[in-house]
């Protein structure tokens, strides 16, 4: 009895026209109908326009008036005259800086809490703090912070007479871009802090214990334990910080708009300050396609490196 | 042989010279532990303090650490500005439209990279990976233009369309990992017993994969309300989202009101605390999978 009901409801229960109509479509399919609306979006929203900016370097175009014109290499010539090295200069001083310095104070900071420490939990979930912060607010808060007039570490510095007048860090050119890569750095050791724990974590126990055995002391256990165990999420870390750094814009474009003078214009802010303060697209679309051919790079050896690790 | 080891473990642990070492290791620590603590912790507190601090105290120099008297005025002010409410109704639409979007359109290509084999689907795989990879700025010149030659500057479309491009990534690849780790043998049982793709999908899957579709809405949420670049290029004065919106409201071409701005910092910042909170279980694997950013 049970077994005719089900008999009888299969049709309706599967919602699928009666093999008798039509094929039934395969699973692979199934498949492809399944990724097609993110495939589009994907396609529209993400693919065309990266493709489409790039192309802008070979045009002559306003980002408001009607028109353009293929111009061939002009634009990508002229960049190269003109700010190309000094904007890979200085984006690579902050890339290296906002990578290296987060990964020193995540990589202890997990350290720390990876030993024992009393109220562990508490601290762990205290530290992610600085990493929940909008990055407007951080550039807010670091602009306060860094204050010609009224911050407070002109202040302390005043009071402990390590200076005797204020330091404009954000105004002058020498300092503007530490001031951003501390302000970047705080927002983001955390997310290194995070990614070490859990890494430390799964290492055996008994590996520091066969170390210990072999009369290693905590220093050579780590070098000869704890980072080769580590080595993958290390380069995970180092290169996925690297790609955001180099494409990095909210941070130092609120906090200082690129400069003063060039000093802080990255090609993040090079790119968007040609196109939407200079309206200039062809300059913009020349800037970019080097830079994406340099990220490229990048991006390409973490690629590998993904890669390898799915299979 | 047993005694040698014996031996070298007892010297490694008893001896005077390591007692000192293993002091000065953890007099170390703690130093660090305290410099690392004050900078990841200072400038929270400075934010606080600085957003109940009246105004005469504030622009006094060198400043004091603890106000003599505190004030929630800077709190009222923000709202009390319509402008600044329209812009957290704005964060509020955007955020959530663009989560609920990705989400929908995520689950299906998530579900198929996960548990179909076809060709192309490594290599769908990896420009989706990738396009999270390549610069939001160079997009953007090209979404500008689109979104003006269809009219949607300066509307929800365009922030929720533009803000789609770094959730969609993202969702998928969270939602991948999560039907991952369900089993095959779930979706091979329900086949066996008839039900169809879509019985599968939306009767056996969803409801299971509940925790897992909170979770990567409120990652996408996140993402679209902490979104600065998008919102102040496409958004225009009247849809923009708060970001963008507290620029232009407090920082001043000559003045800066810094209690205003810490006050309203604190009011975008503790919504995404919050969440954090319900999400602590879920960020290393979000973390891991490359999904959320650093």
């Amino acid at each position: 009895m049970n077994e005719s009901i089900r008999m009888d409801a299969l049709p309706q229960l599967t919602g699928e026209s009666p093999p008798v109509r039509g094929k039934r479509l395969s699973d692979s399919q199934i498949g492809f109908l399944l990724v097609l609306p993110a495939l589009i979006l994907l396609l529209v929203i993400i693919i065309y326009p990266l493709l489409n900016s790039m192309w802008m370097a070979f045009l002559d175009k306003s980002l408001v008036f009607p028109g353009e014109e293929f111009v061939g290499l002009k634009n990508i010539e002229r960049a190269f005259r003109r700010d190309f090295f000094s904007l890979l200069s200085t984006t690579l001083v902050f890339t290296i800086g906002a990578t290296l310095l987060p990964f020193f104070i995540g990589f202890g900071v997990a350290l720390i809490l990876n030993g024992q420490l009393i109220g562990r939990g508490i601290w762990r979930g205290m530290f992610l703090l600085p990493w929940l912060v909008p990055s407007v607010v951080v550039s807010f808060l670091w602009m306060w912070i860094f204050n010609a007039n009224y911050g407070v570490i002109n202040g302390l510095l005043r009071d402990l007479g390590v200076i005797t007048e204020n330091i404009n860090f954000l105004g002058t050119r020498s300092s503007a871009i530490f001031a951003v890569i501390i302000a970047k750095t705080w927002n983001t050791f955390p997310w290194i802090a995070v990614m070490v724990l859990a890494a430390l974590q799964t290492i055996p126990r008994d590996l520091y214990e066969a170390a210990a055995i072999d009369g290693a002391d905590r220093l050579r256990s780590f070098w000869n334990v704890t980072v080769p165990q580590l080595r993958g999420v290390i380069s995970t870390v180092l290169l996925l910080s690297f790609i955001w750094n180099f494409q990095h814009l909210e941070t130092i474009y609120v906090m200082t708009g690129g400069g003063p003078g060039a000093s802080t214009t990255t090609f993040a802010v090079g790119v968007y300050k040609a196109a939407f303060q200079s309206r200039d697209l062809g300059e913009a679309g020349a800037i970019g396609i080097l830079w994406m051919a340099l990220l490229s790079v990048v991006v390409i050896v973490y690629l590998r490196f993904a890669v390898r690790d799915e299979a | 042989m047993m005694t040698t080891t014996m031996a070298r473990r007892f010297e490694s642990q008893g001896m005077v010279a390591s007692d000192r070492s293993r002091l000065s290791e953890r007099l170390l620590l703690i130093g660090g532990f305290i410099l690392v603590a004050i900078f990841a912790f200072f400038p929270i507190y400075w934010m606080l303090i600085t957003s109940v601090t009246p105004v005469d105290q504030v622009f006094n120099f060198p400043p004091r650490l603890v106000p003599s008297t505190i004030t929630l005025e800077f709190y009222g002010d923000f709202f009390n500005n319509p402008a600044l409410l329209r812009y957290l109704f704005n964060s509020v639409v955007v955020a959530g439209t663009t989560a609920i979007t990705s989400v929908v359109i995520s689950v299906y290509a998530g579900y198929s990279f996960s548990k179909f084999r076809y060709t192309g689907r490594k290599a769908l795989m990896f420009l989706i990976l990738s396009a999270q990879m390549f610069p939001q700025t160079l997009l953007l010149i090209t979404l500008y233009l689109m979104f003006a030659r269809l009219g949607l500057l300066n509307s929800y479309w365009a922030l929720i369309l533009s803000f789609t491009s770094f959730t969609l990534p993202l969702c998928v690849w969270m939602l991948k990992g999560y039907f991952d780790t369900l089993p095959d043998e779930l979706i091979e049982a329900a086949k066996v017993d008839g039900a169809s793709q879509f019985t599968i999908i939306h009767r056996i899957l969803l409801p299971i994969a509940r925790p897992a579709l909170i979770s990567t809405f409120l990652f996408a949420f996140i993402r679209g309300w902490n979104d600065f670049i998008y919102a102040l290029t496409l958004g225009g004065s009247e849809y923009m989202t708060l970001p963008p919106g507290l620029v232009l409201t407090y920082m001043g071409e000559f003045q800066t009101s810094w209690p205003n701005l810490m006050a309203s910092s604190l009011i975008v910042s503790v919504p995404v605390m919050v969440l954090y909170i319900f999400l602590q279980r879920y960020i290393v694997a979000g973390l891991s999978s490359g999904a959320v950013k650093g």
